[in-house]
């Protein structure tokens, strides 16, 4: 069984490699690989609704874009994403909910001051339920 | 094609290391650190960066070249402002990433015993560590005024003196800013960050000077042996970064447009003298703005500490640089003058004496040069030089580079074990995270010094002086 999501190392890097059985659950994952950089994403409430709408590029451009929500309304905002239902989910096109609440000092732990997600060595694939999502993001 | 060395400190990528290289590649290393600068992607990358258009000269790497997103870190390339393209991402996400050195009357042993109180007193006035916000709430109108004057605005609101400002690079404010280019949520993402460290590889330094090179630049820069000098290295933080996420969309959208293809996405580039990139120039050099009124600010709080905890003398200003950057500049190329535009990501401006930009006071020795060590290791002030006018379009190295992932230097050690290993060597250190500091370790880096003994003896810039830290204050 693999797990919906690892932390991928490397000297200058750090990237999230997700998994996940369609491409909902990989983008799904991709998020709370996410979360869990940037904070200690169990103790995130799911009290607050936020709802987004994307366009992309392509699949991949997506998935950055994605990613770049989530950082804005950490950075910017300071909502804290604690899980996610997508509306509409295609190669190009994003609608979803995002379910959490604002950062609070005394019962959240920000881990890392996340800059931005790249597109170095970025990959989104999946074929008969077995997704794979890679990205790494500057820290 | 493997790379060839030209010489002891030179190696050559040529034309055909890959496919559609429009320039040769070259990297400043020794025989130690071209073994590293091999085991990462960097060599790829630079060969990237030479497939793009309009480019002049050599894709360049510094001695602390490392792996970076699209263009290595470490990286310098110039476009010809006519035919060439500028990349988001050969500037980068932290837009005006830089250093800047304070002097001091004070010697080690006058600041020795009173280093805890500074620190202590340093951390309480000055905001860091991950999603801390500024002590300065400013509206959006105020915002601009940043953007488009700099560390003029912070100057004119109180931080700092007009002396501060000959001793910035552009004097602390780019004049081709303009807000109006920067999205709505740039702005939103930095409004609140304005005088703040930030954390990773942030810090401010207190440093001493242990080792003199040249005595006639550290006379003309104010140096000298046993002096305590503050350094402060921040960026533009998450306007900056903002700004580079934004400007990578709309590039990569307007490449079909000009016909551009690029082989990695995150080398997304559009024609300098295009609508995209000139609106791209403004909102940067509106972001490096941002980033010269951050450490301008940092820099007037630090001051502050040094009159509160000692009660007399002052900290001057000696110089700031910047790290990531593209520059419209003139340099000589094979015998006539061209006007380029010159991306630094992960490398330092190092002109002449003699050079225009040179403040006043420096004309006669050439532009400082500030290279930050790792936590709790050396740093170095160098000084620019002809060489790197004739080969590095005026560059050089910038600091020391990872060598260590996060998670690895985090193994073997504890946050305490290494407050006590560098209080052990007479360094004290204030983080706001615990886990932020064991993965700075001074381990995780490059040897600075073998980077800048390369540059030295490379010609590309002459050692000045050398710090060593005695007070480390961590984001």
């Amino acid at each position: 069984m693999k797990q919906p999501f690892e932390i991928l190392e490397h000297p200058s890097d750090l990237g999230i490699e997700a998994h996940g059985n369609s491409m909902q659950e990989v983008f799904r994952n991709a998020a709370h690989g996410f979360m869990s950089v940037i904070a200690g994403a169990s103790k995130i409430k799911s009290c607050e609704n936020r709802s987004i709408v994307l366009q992309a590029l392509d699949r991949e451009n997506l998935m950055v874009r994605w990613l770049t929500e989530i950082l804005y309304l950490y950075d910017a905002e300071k909502f804290l994403t604690a899980d996610v239902k997508f509306e509409t989910l295609t190669d190009t096109l994003l609608k979803a909910n995002l379910h959490g609440e604002p950062y609070d000092a005394s019962r959240h732990e920000l881990k890392l001051d996340v800059k931005a997600i790249t597109y170095h060595q970025l990959k989104v694939e999946g074929h008969d339920g077995d997704w794979i999502a890679r990205v790494f993001v500057d820290i | 094609m493997p790379i060839t060395q030209l010489d002891e400190y030179r190696y050559l990528i040529p034309k055909s290391f890959r496919d559609g290289m429009n320039v040769e590649g070259l990297i400043y290393a020794s025989k130690e650190l071209i073994g590293a600068i091999e085991r990462d992607e960097t060599l790829k990358q630079v060969a990237n960066v030479a497939t793009l258009p309009g480019l002049v000269g050599r894709s360049l790497a510094m001695p602390d070249a490392h792996q970076g997103y699209g263009f290595a870190i470490g990286g310098v390339a110039a476009a010809d402002l006519e035919k060439g393209v500028v990349s988001a991402g050969g500037v980068g996400f932290d837009i005006n990433c830089g250093v800047r050195l304070l002097t001091s009357n004070y010697s080690l042993e006058e600041v020795k015993p009173i280093i805890d109180s500074l620190l202590n007193q340093m951390f309480g006035d000055i905001p860091c560590g991950t999603g801390k916000s500024g002590i300065l709430k400013i509206s959006f109108e105020q915002l601009d005024k940043v953007l488009l004057d700099g560390a003029h605005w912070a100057v004119e609101n109180g931080y700092g003196t007009l002396d501060d400002l000959e001793h910035i690079e552009e004097n602390g404010r780019m004049v081709n800013a303009d807000p109006n280019e920067l999205s709505k949520r740039a702005k939103q993402r930095g409004r609140d960050q304005l005088g703040t460290l930030g954390s990773g590889n942030h810090f401010v330094e207190i440093q001493y000077i242990t080792e003199v090179f040249d005595e006639e630049a550290a006379k003309v820069f104010g140096l000298r042996l046993n002096q305590i000098v503050v350094m402060i290295h921040s960026g533009s933080r998450g306007l900056g970064h903002q700004v580079c996420t934004d400007y990578l969309e709309v590039m990569q959208e307007a490449m079909p447009k000009y016909n551009i293809k690029v082989v990695d996405r995150q080398l997304a580039c559009v024609p300098i003298q295009s609508k995209e990139g000139q609106s791209y120039l403004k909102a940067m050099a509106a972001a490096a703005n941002f980033a010269f009124a951050n450490r301008q600010m940092m820099s007037h709080w630090t001051r502050k500490v040094f009159e509160r905890v000692i009660g007399s003398g002052s900290l001057r200003l000696m110089y700031d640089v910047a790290h990531n950057i593209a520059k419209e500049e003139e340099h000589r190329i094979n015998g006539r003058n061209v006007k380029v535009l010159v991306h630094r990501k992960g490398a330092t401006r190092a002109f002449p004496k003699h050079h225009r930009d040179v403040p006043r006071d420096y004309f006669e020795i050439g532009q400082p040069v500030l290279i930050p060590g790792s936590m709790g290791t050396c740093s170095y002030v160098l000084v620019g030089t002809e060489r790197a006018m004739s080969e590095t379009f005026g560059s050089t190295c910038h600091g020391a580079g990872r060598a260590m992932s996060r998670h690895a230097a985090k193994k073997n050690i504890s946050a305490e074990q290494l407050i006590h290993q560098l209080k052990e060597r007479g360094i004290h250190i204030r983080g706001a995270s615990k886990s932020g500091l064991t993965e700075e370790k001074p381990e995780a880096y490059k040897d600075v010094s073998a980077v800048v003994d390369v540059v030295h003896h490379a010609g590309i810039a002459r050692k000045v002086a050398k710090m060593v830290p005695i007070g480390v204050m961590k984001g």
